[in-house]
């Protein structure tokens, strides 16, 4: 009888079973929390902001930001943000709000400086009336400019006089903000089983050698993180940062674990993803092994522009919110002409090369998911919409004494979002999805985005309503590894997106198509190439720029499952999918249709608003969502 | 009133009071004085801290406004007053004492300036001063 029991069940508890497990394991719990009512096998997508810089960071400060930590994470989750100018009683002149909340978000406070900030700030301090301080505050936009000049534009940068010997006093500081920002994180986890939102400590190194940007962000998997954050100053390179990461944190034997996320190549001048090391020698297997296992995830795009592939490449598409300059300190010249851009600035071009150091040193060191973020400087995160964009708060231009005509630089944008692939909405079950590149980056929009590379995926894979659990049976996810081939043919890649739902008057736009970008080796070279694999190109003249409005036909919703046609079971690849939404109004369009600008009456535009008829600037945009890559090894290079 | 302290009159109240533009990346509009003021600021900050990053060359930026807004309101001042000697001494004294009023009522009265380095983006006399 028990058999017959046995007999009956077995097959239906596979059925209940997730088939998720068949390909990877459940995450671990590291932290005591209440279990999530709403976990879900087969995994939802958590949209949120890992680049969030308040009040705690000195170029923020600087602009007039008064929002702290906690302030962000409560914006995050929906309340009001009041955003300067201020008043000279204290209250903020305008308010700002997020049309939907996010999933989760990480204040990502720039260590450095960080002791230099409450001290200039706080008059129970030694070192509050050092003469930088004085300047500091009473001539801020200089004191703003030589104090960030001093540490990042500086191949070896420096504590000035009033940090004491070492930085001892600056550091020391630094360790209130510090632990104001793990508090903050605490305070607005939510840690109950409804489950609504979660937070991650985090900083942000701010390395700068040369003016050339080297940021990481850093996240912590759960409370337990570095005694200091690892600054720039103390630690100038990044093979430093890692070592600080893996002494202070992996190997601490405290159940400490963390990411790094690069962000903004495109400002690298390509001393991001380099392929050497400091001291000038090839990158190690031992190095290249240390990058992959910190660095899973790097930010494509945010305000300082977009950091996927080349302008003026092959690739049309390519030519989106590109910045113009090779070194981030560049930008600091506003009149900067844009200079030639050296290689590997840009992430496809790095996940090429991490293929060619892959058949070097037998270990991809750019095996990287890609996400967007912010990098907002007014404690903002996720303040992403295309219509409502109140600038990066942290360059040239500033809202500190008065709201700008125009909000920023016109070549800077909203940012965009993280989109984490989870069971649940908890700090493992998202840290285990960053680790595992089971993410995605949009410019905006929360669209939703599935991908799965597998083998034998069958064609009307879209026509049943099981397409995700298949799409795990059948193979990987985004993030993953091709598993080895059971035989002859291509690898079939699984996709399916959907729009943006909107909802609470959130602009919301169709998808024109998918892309899938492939790089791979001919012959030790890289070779890339893109194909259009489900939708069409829509008219971009069916947008009407003077309103907004577009006539485009595009989809609520494309899937497809695409077979590579030029596939080389020989040479190494990777695979991305790149989704499009049709043409929609750039945030400069929004701005200038509500000034009521009329480029036809030059002589009626304000001068401040000039830039709105600047045919050199894009009106419009294709709202977009990159995915993680997924990788193809031959048999043979395992 | 003597030559010279004409002279010096005007050349003061043009240097505290007269509005010049900056040259470079941010909008100014600002007395010689202030342009001075910044380069001493800038001049400590580097003297006390050294020359990292851009500080040298926001000095040579705000040194070269006052120094050639200095010799520009030499030039005026004497201009003026080589101008002035053709009247009348009590007229000319007071062209120059009515002049200097209202260059200083309209200081303080107007925010003629636009002054991004401080603490408010325009301001009078007075607030550069406060």
């Amino acid at each position: 009888m028990k058999r017959i029991v046995l007999a009956l069940l077995l097959p239906a508890l596979l059925l209940l079973a997730p088939n998720v497990t068949a390909t990877e394991a459940p995450f671990e719990r590291s932290e005591q929390r209440s279990p999530c009512t709403d976990y879900d096998p087969l995994r939802r997508a958590f949209f949120g902001d890992t680049h969030v810089h308040t009040a705690l960071s000195f170029d923020a400060w600087g602009q007039g930001t008064m929002a702290g930590p906690g302030d962000a994470y409560r914006f995050a989750r929906g309340e009001a943000l009041g955003i300067q100018p201020y008043s000279s009683d204290g209250l903020p002149s305008r308010s700002i709000q997020l049309r939907r909340p996010l999933d989760f978000a990480i204040v990502t406070d720039h260590s450095d400086l960080l002791g230099e900030t409450r001290i200039c700030d706080d008059p129970s301090l030694e070192g509050h009336d050092s003469l930088v301080c004085r300047v500091v505050r009473r001539f801020p936009k200089l004191g703003y400019i030589l104090v960030n000049g001093h540490v990042y534009s500086s191949e070896l940068p420096s504590r000035y006089s009033f940090c004491g010997s070492g930085g001892a006093v600056c550091l020391q500081a630094a360790l209130g903000p510090w632990q104001e920002i793990q508090q903050a994180a605490e305070a607005h986890y939510d840690r109950s089983s409804a489950c609504g939102f979660t937070t991650f400590v985090g900083y942000e190194w701010t390395g700068m050698p040369g003016g050339r940007n080297i940021h990481r962000n850093v996240i912590f998997r759960n409370a337990t993180a570095q005694r200091f954050p690892t600054t720039y100053i103390e630690t100038p390179t990044q093979e430093g940062l890692w070592q600080a990461l893996d002494q202070e944190c992996l190997q601490a034997g405290n159940g400490c674990d963390v990411l790094a996320i690069p962000h903004n190549s495109n400002v690298s001048a390509g001393s991001m993803f380099t392929i050497t090391s400091t001291d000038g020698s090839p990158i190690s297997a031992e190095d290249a092994a240390t990058r992959a296992r910190l660095e899973t995830l790097v930010e494509v795009t945010q305000h300082k522009g977009d950091s996927e592939c080349r302008p003026g490449a092959e690739d049309e598409l390519c030519a989106y919110e590109t910045l113009p300059y090779a070194r981030m300190a560049d930008m600091a010249h506003v009149n900067s002409e844009p200079g030639q851009l050296p290689p590997l600035m840009y992430t496809r071009e790095v996940l090429a090369e991490g293929l060619v150091q892959q058949a070097r040193l037998g270990i991809n060191p750019f095996k990287f998911g890609l996400i967007g973020s912010t990098d907002t400087h007014l404690a903002a995160p996720g303040m992403v919409d295309e219509d409502s964009f109140v600038g990066h708060a942290a360059g040239t231009v500033d809202s500190r004494l008065q709201v700008p005509a125009f909000p920023d630089r016109a070549e800077f944008n909203p940012g965009g979002l993280a989109v984490l692939w989870a069971e649940e909405n908890s700090r493992d079950a998202l840290f285990a999805a960053m680790r595992r590149r089971e993410a995605y980056g949009t410019s905006g929009p929360r669209m939703t985005v599935r991908m799965f590379a597998g083998w034998d995926y069958p064609d009307d894979l879209c026509s049943g309503d099981d397409f995700v659990e298949r799409g795990y049976a059948g193979g990987v996810p985004m993030g993953g590894d091709l598993p080895t081939a059971h035989g002859p043919g291509a690898p079939k890649l699984a996709l399916w997106a959907l729009r943006d739902p909107a909802g609470k008057q959130s602009p919301s736009h169709p998808l024109e198509r998918i892309q899938i970008v492939k790089g791979y080796l001919d012959n030790g070279r890289s070779v890339e190439k893109v194909y259009d694999v489900a939708g069409e190109p829509a008219d971009p003249d069916a947008l009407d720029l003077s309103t907004c409005t577009t006539q485009a036909r595009g989809s609520d919703q494309l899937c497809t499952v695409w077979s590579d046609p030029d596939f080389d079971p020989d040479a190494p690849a990777f695979y991305y999918a790149r989704v499009l939404e049709v043409p929609s109004c750039r945030w400069n369009s929004y701005l200038c249709n509500r000034a009521g600008v009329d480029c036809d009456d030059p002589g009626s535009v304000p001068g401040e608003l000039a830039t709105c008829c600047d045919t050199g600037v894009a009106r419009s945009i294709r709202e977009r969502a990159w995915t993680s890559p997924v990788w193809y090894t031959p048999a043979g290079q395992r | 009133m003597v030559t010279r302290t004409t002279r010096w009159l005007l050349f003061c109240v043009f240097v505290l009071t007269v509005p010049l533009p900056m040259l470079g990346p941010w909008e100014v509009l600002a007395p010689t004085a202030r342009y001075l003021l910044l380069a001493v600021v800038t001049a400590a900050v580097m003297a006390v801290e050294g020359a990292a990053g851009p500080v040298p060359l926001i000095l040579a930026l705000f040194a070269g406004h006052a120094l050639v807004y200095l010799l520009l309101a030499w030039l005026v001042t004497r201009l003026c007053t080589r101008l002035l000697t053709r009247l009348p001494t009590r007229a000319s004294t007071g062209v120059v004492l009515a002049a200097c009023a209202a260059l200083l009522a309209l200081s303080i009265v107007l925010e003629l300036y636009i002054t991004p380095f401080g603490s408010l983006p325009r301001s009078n006399l007075l607030g550069l001063l406060s």
